[in-house]
């Protein structure tokens, strides 16, 4: 077992690793220790804010980062990590596939895991939109399929096809 | 009176003190937290999104049956007195009584389910039982949430669980809360303890209304602090035992009181508090709780209080502020609130 670095008494449980001028320096301590430091992740209180948990977590990490990585977007709504960084709020589901990386670690630090071990779901009906949000749905996928072949992607423009046919389909 | 309060019944079966040890268990509920896949959350999503949200999870809820006869609600049309109504009654949240864009709620006729829609995920789900009954919440809430994933596409990924727009909610997407009352650990001073000892096992304690809320008449909100990488069911184990813990202390804590020069006082504290909540001519709510906790307390050691337990637990629903003013008929200022409060106190404890 490894002791706390600071007390030198109580089990280390926090691994603490920092980045200051391309200078690492790891250190271990104990719950109360790293609180004490300012580091804990407050589930010690129960009461601990998400903005707090990436802020920290943004503060250890940016001097490893890439400078692309800085300005890592949602592929599907567009929120930047760095918002999400600020609101503790995710845009949609597809940020979880954009950010999976940063999702992984984070949700360790929150839950304790990071995978989910609770009831698998085999997924629900399809949606019946209204005609109004069929249409603007209708509106975008034609607009990506016009895109689609223009840049000769026949495989993606077939695929747009079949989306457009289902969703005409289920016009409510 | 607006039409939403006229259609709610003036009880509730959740009050009604049933269940394992309702004396210390005031009610249990479960929610799950869910998002639509193809729609962003609602934190970045358009009002013409949120409405058509609206839209296909009000109708999947009537499609499930599970809300015959029950109350479809659009929350922003709403006065402010509905919405405060409604989250007196646990159907939405303060966060959705303070939205001005699209969001709702669908309730059953009974008021033990209920969804509400477009709060900070597009679909919070939940069942809420009298007493102590994590399995009976655990079982119905779960009814639901099968019944609303068959007619609509839920947000789900194999790794992650359920998606929400909240890490802390990611997973199983579950909350299993029990509202405890713990008069006789709050009178011996120990609470702190028994909070900091709570924080170590996974679980958080939040005030009556859940977070962000005061701490009102020693009721206290207990729940899982985590949900992803443990199944629906361990965590539902995991809350009994900490219940049936809290349970076993407060017992304790109870006798402690009935020992020695204790005893007195503990009586002499209790049948003031019953005087207090008879005779008052005005009373506000949290006067009114402080005093409830004693009484109930007293209630529940057997003492001859005059009026039976489920009479304390609908009082504790139907004495805030906007219940009074249902009960009114009318809006009423603090000052009319707390003297018509007294009078229907009165009527109800005579």
């Amino acid at each position: 077992m490894k002791y706390c670095e600071e007390c030198h008494k109580a089990a280390a449980s926090v691994f603490l690793k920092l980045a200051v001028n391309n200078k690492v320096t790891e250190t271990h301590l104990c719950p109360a220790c790293a609180a004490k430091k300012g580091m804990g992740l407050g589930l010690e209180t129960g009461a601990f804010n998400i903005s707090d948990i990436v802020g920290n977590m943004s503060g250890y990490f940016k001097d490893f980062l890439p400078p692309e990585r800085r300005t890592l977007r949602c592929g599907s709504c567009g929120l930047k990590y760095s918002e999400f960084k600020e609101s503790g709020r995710l845009g949609c589901p597809g940020c979880y596939g954009s950010f999976e990386s940063q999702l992984t670690e984070l949700m360790t630090r929150i839950h304790g895991a990071a995978h989910h071990s609770g009831r698998a779901y085999a997924g629900g009906a399809a949606l019946k939109f209204s005609k109004a949000e069929a249409g603007r749905r209708l509106e975008e996928l034609r607009a990506e399929l016009k895109a689609a072949v223009d840049r000769e992607d026949f495989e993606g423009a077939a695929r747009l096809r079949d989306a457009m046919k289902s969703l005409e389909a289920r016009r409510g | 009176m607006a039409e939403v309060i006229k259609a709610f019944r003036p009880h509730v079966t959740w009050a009604n003190a049933r269940g394992a040890w309702p004396d210390m268990i005031f009610s249990t509920r479960v929610r799950f937290a869910r998002n639509l896949e193809g729609f962003p959350f609602p934190n970045r999503a358009e009002p013409r999104q949120l409405a058509e949200i609206r839209r296909l999870a009000l109708a999947a809820a009537k499609a499930t049956g599970l809300f015959t006869r029950g109350h479809f609600i659009k929350t922003e049309a709403l006065g402010q007195l509905e919405k405060r109504f409604l989250v007196e009654r646990h159907h939405i949240s303060h966060a959705l009584a303070a939205s001005v864009l699209p969001s709702g709620a669908a309730v059953s006729n009974d008021e033990d389910l209920s969804a509400m829609v477009n709060e900070e995920d597009h679909l919070r789900l939940q069942c809420l039982c009298s007493g102590f009954a994590i399995e009976d919440a655990f079982r119905s809430a779960l009814k639901l949430d099968e019944a609303l994933g068959r007619e609509l596409p839920f947000a789900y990924g194999g790794k992650f669980g359920f998606l929400t727009a909240c890490p802390t909610n990611t997973g199983t997407g579950m909350r299993v809360s029990c509202l405890a009352h713990l008069p006789a650990l709050s009178r011996l001073g120990r609470m702190p303890q028994v909070l900091e000892n709570l924080s170590h096992l996974g679980v958080t304690a939040r005030g009556i209304y859940g977070e962000g809320t005061c701490v009102l008449g020693d009721f206290y909100q207990i729940s899982n602090a985590t949900c992803l990488g443990r199944t629906e069911e361990e965590f539902c184990h995991n809350i009994d035992r900490v219940i049936r813990n809290l349970i076993r202390q407060e017992i304790a804590a109870r006798e402690e009181l009935l020992k020695g020069p204790l005893r007195l006082r503990t009586e002499d504290a209790v049948f003031r508090a019953l005087g207090l909540l008879k005779h008052a001519r005005r009373l506000s709510y949290e006067e009114f709780m402080q005093n409830v906790s004693l009484a109930r307390m007293g209630a529940a050691m057997g003492w001859n209080m005059g009026v039976d337990f489920s009479t304390f637990n609908q009082a504790t629903l139907l004495m805030q502020p906007a219940h009074i003013q249902a009960a009114a008929g009318k809006p009423l200022d603090a000052e009319a609130r707390d003297a018509f409060r007294a009078e229907y106190l009165r009527k109800k404890l005579a």
